[in-house]
């Protein structure tokens, strides 16, 4: 691993933020529940909006606008999670930066995420207004399902290949 | 009694091998993840729609007749992962007081969404949303994060999980 990302690393988490809530009984539970808090919100949304393109529980009334809706509690969410994720990472900066788990999740399966779902976001109301689901949309709202399914994996297997 | 069915249930041979092998234990967790944030996430929606703080413009009948399907069968993944996680465990969460408080914290949770579900339609025929639904949309909220915040607190505090 690059000696410069081990190097940041050790610095984050010899900050006194990071130390105080390494140090703390009741910090690190209460990062972990805010960082869980936030993703329920933006994995919750995401994946409704997902739902909804796949045409999932669709009936004849007019199509939702849930992209629309969702959209200030979807980034709420995601504002949350990020800065619960990062509190969390900067407890252990350096263990994280040499996990090939939560480097896959990091550099990979997020921005990926990410940039889909903001094309999503660009497309859907159009997507929403059809009566009709595309097959584009369907793949669209799938593939978003998925790629947030193999974070949440990545995450998860981060303790079992450190 | 309840012991020696905890020790039971962990020594079935299924629970043994479905906690004992690594890629059924992270699957566990995965499924116990991610459908946990599609129940909170999805419910907090709904709860915040009959407080008037999510999309005004959709109809709160509509959208919660939408959700809580997905509502329940994330409930229910979400359930069975956890219950198999649990039955891995058993006799270290019998007793466990900080596990009993996220059992009775997700089951008031759970009430709050069946009300919500039954009384959604009615209080959405009204002018606006009667004060009392909005009280229980932010009990059902302060009760999910409860649920999260106990959930993280059963390893924190007991070391168990």
């Amino acid at each position: 691993m690059d000696s410069s990302l081990i190097h940041f690393g050790h610095w984050l988490q010899n900050r006194p933020f990071a130390l105080a809530i390494a140090g703390s009984d009741w910090a690190y539970p209460f990062v972990q529940a805010t960082h869980f808090t936030g993703l329920s919100l933006w994995v919750g949304t995401n994946v409704a909006v997902d739902l909804n393109l796949l045409g999932v529980g669709k009936k004849s009334a007019p199509p939702l606008q849930l992209s629309d809706t969702l959209f200030i509690w979807n980034w709420i969410g995601f504002g949350i999670a990020v800065i619960g994720g990062f509190l969390l990472f900067s407890v252990s900066a350096e263990t994280y930066l040499s996990n090939i788990a939560f480097l896959t999740k990091l550099a990979m399966l997020i921005p990926l995420g990410l940039a889909l779902h903001i094309v999503i976001q660009r497309k859907a109301p159009t997507w929403e207004k059809s009566s009709q689901t595309s097959s584009v949309a369907k793949f669209a709202g799938f593939t978003e399902l998925l790629l947030w399914l193999c974070v949440v994996t990545a995450a998860v297997l981060i303790p079992y290949v450190g | 009694m309840l012991l020696h069915l905890c020790r039971w249930l962990q020594d079935n041979s299924f629970i043994v091998a479905i906690n004992g092998t690594s890629w059924t234990a992270a699957a566990l967790e995965i499924v116990h993840y991610f459908s946990m944030f599609i129940l909170v996430g999805s419910m907090v929606v709904v709860d915040l729609r009959v407080l008037g703080l999510v999309g005004r413009r959709q109809d709160a009948t509509e959208l919660a007749g939408r959700l809580f399907p997905w509502i329940w069968i994330s409930f229910a993944l979400n359930f069975l992962s956890g219950f198999l996680m649990f039955a891995g465990s058993a006799t270290s969460y019998y007793r466990n007081d900080v596990f009993y408080d996220k059992v009775v914290v997700i089951v008031l949770a759970i009430v709050t969404n069946i009300i919500v579900q039954q009384r959604v339609s009615g209080w959405n025929r009204l002018p606006a949303m009667p004060a009392s639904a909005k009280v229980l949309a932010a009990v059902s909220i302060v009760l999910w994060i409860g649920a999260i915040v106990a959930g993280v607190e059963v390893p924190a505090l007991t070391g168990v999980g």
